[in-house]
């Protein structure tokens, strides 16, 4: 053997492995509560993002590769969440991350992607401020496909004065940053109104008895009750509403929605309506797609949280398209990719036409998402009229 | 006016969950002068043992009410074996060598063991438990009250009261009566007192677990249910007196008459806070509690 042998040999190697590189198989991340009190919709989130990523690899992955999912359960607790988010960045060097549900968790795991520069698509947490921690970084590694609290807040607001003309809401509210960030955002958006909150009451998270905030509510004369809290809470506050005989709307944040809320508080909550970008509902041939695909890989005639079912699948679209646009797993290129998105993506909440900008990180506008309301188990359309013929699918507008 | 009776009516009903965890600090207390820091943890697993039990029996197509009943057996004889392994594992020994922290540690210990063990088997999420009354409330006069709500209110004064005649009228409730009173000499009186504590420890984790499945229909059920109940509950048991049965009931109304008059006149962000200001006059102006009996300690 001499050394030309030799040395072909080890091209050849170099050759070899080389491919091997490139059909290695891109990790992404993906992380939120899997069990516990927001696994509702953690687990949704999860397979929706799951169902988009089967689709994706069956036809053919992207750049010719597959993409492997990293699932990570951060139990809605801050200090995991931190812990995951190193993991997931150097451990298993994802190129990107999917995921949170609990803004929490968002707020403490973003910062290790935002050091790494690794692209972070956030599909269900709400908090305002997820896109805005860093208003002085170069750039910002972190985008939104998921309604924030401040669209919400405006809409809970518009909705109960507007809409359905109520004057005297009363606001109740966990004492959790969740809450007390709703609460604020809340009142704000009522102000714009001119209206202003008859009475605000709080409690805290696992309290069994809300009767002294609806008798409070009720005393003040309230017409409305707007709700910024979690499922279990949300249930409580509706049984004691049907105890002490008083039936005045529920209209709160989209956790309403949640299955802890319409399950708990069975008849109680029939009505209670919230902001939803997405209702579990055929009205067009691609949403019909998702749901019986949705109910064939898992089983079930309702999703436990439609909402984050279809954020999740869609997230995992956009970031197929990013990557496949950066043609690159680099970081910077799927960021730079992401806020100049040249296909239309069409995805289960909306069709996504450059959803993100430089300075715009959140794909979804106040006019996408629509009412939802409880009835007889499931989330409706509070408004059918708003998702009938060609307002089905609602863009956010060019800006 | 109607809306103070409501108040009260509502806080009474809440008030009563905490006196019978209370209660259960109090039986232990009294026959050995420890306690089962673990009591909230206790409530859990009554009531998820008797989510089980009841989703089993409906799914065997008994009625609600029926497989409520049915559980009921179920879920006091796993308290009982509850207490018997809390008192085994984490008072025996302490009590043996005289250890007057031991027992702390090692029931905190067992409480975090059993919630582990619960959220790995039931999951961390908060399950709905299937209510075996109407969930319509009644209406008495100006006041609403569930069904349930009563049925928790009568459930633990029942099982107060059995305990209370259990105490009096039997041959084995003398004993425990008299460990109460004086160890060392029923001891002497060739009472099995190591078997009364054992026996306290069982009795304090049925009405736990008893606690656990009436409270459990009016809220969710889930491994984490025990903690805040069963924090309230040592604030009721320091309130009423660790010496009397009657003090922790009379003490758990005033902590859940107080929450709810404090959430409504005052302001719900400080419903906690009167029942830890009686808490600290109570320590402060009778440490032995409201109603409990001054204790002397000879050296």
């Amino acid at each position: 053997m001499n050394i030309k042998t030799l040395l072909c040999g080890a091209a050849t190697l170099c050759l070899l492995t080389g491919t091997a590189a490139a059909a290695d198989p891109i990790k992404v991340g993906l992380a939120g509560p899997f069990t516990g009190g927001s696994s509702s919709m953690g687990v949704s989130m999860r397979d929706g993002v799951k169902l988009a990523v089967a689709e994706i690899n069956k036809a053919g992955g992207v750049l010719g590769r597959q993409i492997q999912l990293i699932e990570r359960d951060d139990e809605a607790k801050n200090e995991l969440g931190a812990q995951i988010a190193q993991e997931l960045i150097n451990k298993e060097q994802v190129v990107a991350t999917l995921g949170f549900i609990n803004t929490g968790v968002g707020q403490a795991s973003q910062r290790f992607y935002q050091d790494a520069e690794i692209p972070v698509l956030n599909n269900v947490a709400t908090g305002t401020v997820l896109t805005r921690q860093w208003p002085d970084a170069k750039s910002n590694y972190v985008f939104r496909n998921a309604a924030a609290d401040s669209i919400q807040s405006a809409m809970i607001a518009e909705e109960a004065v507007v809409r359905h003309g109520f004057k005297k809401p009363a606001i109740l509210n966990d004492a959790t940053n969740y809450g007390m960030l709703g609460r604020s955002d809340l009142v704000a958006a009522l102000a714009k109104l001119n209206v202003k909150p008859v009475t605000e009451e709080k409690f805290n998270v696992g309290d069994t008895d809300m009767t002294a905030q609806v008798l409070k509510a009720k005393g003040a004369g309230a017409d409305v009750i707007l709700t910024y809290a979690i499922g279990p809470e949300l249930a409580q506050i509706a049984n004691a509403m049907a105890k002490l005989g008083w039936k005045v709307p529920l209209i709160g944040s989209w956790t309403l929605s949640m299955a802890t809320f319409i399950d708990t508080a069975g008849a109680n909550g029939d009505g209670a309506m919230m902001p939803q970008t997405f209702i579990e509902a055929p009205t067009t041939p691609k949403r019909a797609a998702f749901i019986a695909a949705y109910h064939k890989a898992y089983g079930g005639d309702r999703m436990p949280s439609p909402v984050s079912a279809a954020q999740g699948y869609d997230s995992a679209y956009l970031l197929a398209a990013a990557i496949t646009q950066a043609k690159s797993t680099d970081g910077p290129k799927i960021l730079a990719a992401l806020e100049n998105l040249q296909t239309r993506v069409e995805g289960v909440v909306t069709t996504y036409d450059r959803p993100f900008s430089a300075t715009d990180h959140e794909a979804i506008s106040s006019n996408i998402p629509v009412f939802g309301l409880v009835k007889g188990g499931r989330v409706v359309a509070a408004h059918p009229e708003d998702l009938a013929g060609d307002k089905a699918v609602r863009v956010k507008p060019k800006g | 006016m109607d809306i103070l009776a409501q108040l009260i009516v509502s806080g009474i009903s809440v008030g009563m969950i905490y006196g019978a965890i209370a209660f259960g600090y109090q039986l232990t207390f009294s026959t050995s002068q420890t306690l089962n820091f673990g009591q909230g943890e206790a409530l859990m697993l009554g009531a998820l043992v008797g989510l089980t039990t009841v989703n089993f029996l409906i799914g065997q197509s008994i009625a609600t009410p029926l497989a409520y009943l049915l559980m009921l057996p179920v879920v006091l004889a796993f308290g009982c074996v509850q207490g018997v392994v809390v008192e085994v594992l984490g008072v025996r020994q302490a009590i043996r060598t005289g250890s007057e922290s031991g027992w702390i540690m090692a029931t905190i210990a067992l409480g975090i063991i059993f919630r582990n063990l619960a959220e790995n088997i039931w999951g961390r999420d908060a399950l709905k438990f299937p209510s075996p009354l109407t969930e319509t409330a009644l209406t008495i006069g100006p006041v609403h009250i569930q069904p349930m709500e009563i049925a928790i209110t009568l459930g633990t004064l029942a099982l107060a009261l059995a305990v209370e005649v259990f105490n009096r009228k039997s041959i084995y409730g003398k004993a425990v009566v008299a460990t109460s009173s004086d160890r060392d000499a029923a001891g002497l009186m060739g009472i099995n007192t190591r078997l009364v504590i054992t026996f306290s420890y069982a009795l304090s984790s049925v009405s736990a677990a008893l606690a656990g499945v009436l409270v459990a229909p009016v809220t969710l059920t889930g491994a984490n249910m025990g903690a805040v109940l069963g924090l309230k509950a040592f604030a009721v048991a320091i309130i009423g007196g660790l010496s009397s049965g009657l003090g922790v009931f009379v003490g758990g109304m005033i902590l859940g008459v107080a929450e709810t008059l404090t959430g409504f006149y005052l302001s719900t962000g400080y419903k906690d806070v009167p029942g830890l200001v009686l808490l600290l006059i109570v320590l402060s102006v009778k440490p032995s509690g409201l109603f409990g009996k001054k204790g002397i300690k000879k050296v």
